[in-house]
């Protein structure tokens, strides 16, 4: 997948990466931590907006900074970078609202012959996972990096 | 007899891993718990439903 995106940044361990959102609303930090969940070898996506004054991330905000194709492309590009680094993880995702959630499905669904090639992805709905779909409403995301 | 054989990488792979640049700022939040909400909901979740039992796509 060879998408327009920002340059990544990460501590040490490539566990917590940061871009920077740049349009109409200025420059805006994005930050990407790979969360360990109770599950051994799970870890929880998120992402959200550093306030540059406080230094605290919200996930709530809505940036409407006119670039979610640029911002998905660097999401997607830390979960390549995460894997690389930690073959055999799981990644978990979910919008912080069912609209986010559907945006994030919409991104899936554009690109998905190409992470098909590399990952195995699922969706959760009616409380299972099922072999991700285009056009099928989920609930969240689950990705493992094909070996 | 030991041959030495060179493997190119495969030029999907050069296109696909980005460049991430070492930032020692943020070594801060690797151990904070960032996102609690969404952590909590996930972990709620996972014991529930736990790891796909389906495999794959066909």
């Amino acid at each position: 997948m060879q998408l327009e995106r920002y340059e990544l940044k990460a501590e040490q361990s490539l566990k917590v990466f940061e871009f920077t959102s740049e349009g109409p609303r200025g420059r805006i930090s994005k930050i990407v931590p790979f969360g360990e969940t109770n599950l051994k070898g799970l870890f929880n996506l998120a992402f959200g907006d550093k306030d540059p004054t406080t230094g605290e991330i919200d996930d709530a905000v809505v940036s409407n900074n006119n670039d979610s194709d640029k911002v998905l492309a660097a999401v997607a590009a830390t979960v390549y970078s995460f894997t690389k680094k930690y073959p055999g993880v799981w990644v978990y995702a979910t919008g912080s609202t069912k609209a986010r959630t559907r945006l994030y499905s919409m991104g899936l669904t554009k690109y998905l012959i190409e992470i098909l090639e590399d990952f195995d992805l699922y969706g959760q709905r009616l409380g299972d996972w099922e072999p991700f779909e285009k056009g099928v409403e989920y609930e969240a995301f689950l990705a493992q990096r094909k070996k | 007899m030991i041959k030495f054989v060179y493997m190119k990488p495969k030029a999907s792979d050069k296109n696909k891993s980005p460049i991430v640049r070492m930032d020692k700022s943020l070594e801060k939040y690797k151990d904070k718990v960032l996102f609690k909400d969404k952590l909590d909901k996930a972990n709620e979740m996972l014991k529930t439903i736990g790891l796909p039992k389906t495999r794959k796509h066909s």
